[in-house]
């Protein structure tokens, strides 16, 4: 089964269409690099599959199930790690997690067994009583992405995670990400640093104007010899 | 299946939030109250006769609790949702397996919580300056829920509007505190002339302020059929249009 499937979806917002008639499938403990400049339509697709944008039409599956008409079991099996910091700024980081831990119906022992779990794993163990305002640009993104992971989902979106992330950061969480893929999560992954979606993704696929321009296996993109960054270059430019 | 849990957490963030400011949120409503019952109650209610059998304090008391518990349960909706769509983060409950029902709800116990607290606090104020009674408790508890009910709705539908912060005060200015003070809250409706008296009656709060009155005091002033049926209709109005909002995304979702 795979772990998404994008059948024919179109996203318009008025007139103007960010997706056009898109279809994608990841397969279920992929490594996927979703690329494309800003405004290509990467985070139409992504507010598509977890409920925070509408369907204009077509069909999104997670795991099988229609995001729309069985959406609260879809949800359940997707964590977001968001391009921009969505949360409540005066909100410490514990209830940041337990909030979202009591969200996807993990009862008060769960709860907090998974926050140190997620604490420890992120290293935001002393800054849990820290409101998330008084973070730093390295920790938010932490939190981030400690937030999406709070309820265990099957599969993990992240747009842009490592945006604003200092190298040792940056690497740690590959670190963390091939750990975790390994051990079965789905990653969808978006990011504007072609190096580290060569390093970490097994198959890349392209948007471009609402369009997807290449859907392949990473090696599809280097086997003559170039780089991925020169080959997304030459494809988006028409 | 419902998701009682995530339920129960969105009141309960709902309610950590308020309780963070809880100077604005509460004590700002109680010390306003404590001058109004001073003022109006105590220095002017001495030198001012009864109405209709109360003394005047007696008489104000309902309308003051009211006039709070309407700010309140429709500053708790209505700024918690702005306040979520402006700063993204209505987003974690969007992506959580949230029914729109169950989200609206949460907003709604959370904003009639807010009225119900502040509510309460008035009247343990006023137990300082009157005996404050409560002829009809089943009513008192009653007329509060639906009245808070009506202002959380109203809430969540000027949260879903609103583009700016300045708009959520515009239905507070500009509605909620003229046709309250309109209501009834310092006077009897028998104290105006009769053409006031008839447009007074065509205000739905003094049907809010005279039913509490009622409760509190035995007194009633306004047709109790006209007001239950305009606050049952008040409720499926403002509560079913909410809900279709919420249910269409309309605001929330891109």
């Amino acid at each position: 089964m795979n772990a998404l499937e994008i059948n024919n979806f179109t996203k318009k917002y008025d007139d103007f269409t960010a997706v056009d008639n898109i279809s994608l499938s990841v397969q279920q403990g992929e490594f996927f690099g979703f690329l494309g400049k800003n405004g290509a339509g990467k985070t139409s697709t992504i507010s598509a599959i977890t409920g925070i944008g509408t369907i204009t039409s077509g069909e999104i599956t997670v795991f099988g199930i229609d995001v729309e008409k069985e959406y609260k079991e879809a949800r359940k099996k997707v964590g977001l790690c968001p391009q921009e910091f969505n949360v409540d700024t005066f909100a410490k980081v514990k209830d940041i997690l337990l909030h979202v831990g009591g969200y996807f119906g993990l009862s008060k022992k769960e709860r907090q067994t998974r926050l140190q779990d997620v604490l420890e794993i992120f290293e935001l163990e002393e800054h849990k009583n820290k409101q998330f305002r008084h973070l730093s640009g390295g920790l938010k993104r932490r939190l981030m992405l400690a937030r999406a992971m709070m309820h265990d989902p099957d599969l993990l979106i992240l747009d842009e995670p490592t945006a604003g992330v200092d190298v040792e950061l940056r690497h740690e969480l590959w670190a963390y990400l091939k750990q975790i893929n390994k051990a079965g999560k789905t990653i969808i992954f978006t990011s504007h640093y072609l190096d580290e979606v060569e390093e970490l993704c097994e198959r890349i696929a392209i948007i471009d104007k609402g369009k997807i321009i290449a859907d392949a296996p990473k090696s599809n993109f280097t086997k003559d010899g170039g780089t991925l960054e020169a080959k997304y270059l030459e494809l988006t430019k028409a | 299946m419902t998701n009682l849990i995530g339920f129960k957490t969105l009141v309960w963030q709902e309610i950590q939030r308020f309780l963070r400011v809880w100077i604005q949120a509460l004590i700002s409503p109680w010390i306003n109250s404590l001058l109004y019952i001073l003022v109006f109650g105590v220095i002017v209610g001495s030198r001012i006769d009864t109405i209709a059998g109360v003394s005047y304090i007696d008489f104000v008391l309902p309308g003051i609790v009211m006039m709070n518990l309407i700010t309140a349960s429709y500053m708790q909706a209505a700024f918690s949702l702005y306040f979520k769509r402006f700063a993204r983060h209505i987003e974690e409950i969007l992506t959580a397996p949230f029914s729109y029902f169950e989200v609206l709800g949460a907003f709604v116990v959370a904003g009639v919580l807010r009225g119900l607290i502040v509510g309460l606090g008035v009247y343990v104020i006023a137990l300082f300056f009157t005996s404050a009674s409560i002829a009809h408790l089943f009513l008192f508890i009653v007329y509060s829920i639906a009245v808070a009910l009506i202002f959380s709705f109203v809430g969540l539908l000027v949260g879903l509007w609103a583009d700016n912060f300045e708009q959520l005060s515009v239905l507070q200015t500009f509605v909620i505190m003229p046709l309250t003070f309109l209501g009834g809250v310092f006077n009897s409706v028998h104290m105006l002339p009769e053409k006031a008296q008839m447009i007074a009656k065509l205000n739905p709060f003094f049907y809010f302020v005279d039913g509490l009155r009622y409760s509190m005091i035995g007194i009633r002033e306004a047709n109790v059929w006209v007001g239950s049926t305009l606050i049952v209709a008040l409720i499926f109005g403002f509560g079913g249009l909410a809900w279709y909002l919420f249910y269409k995304g309309w605001r929330l979702r891109s």
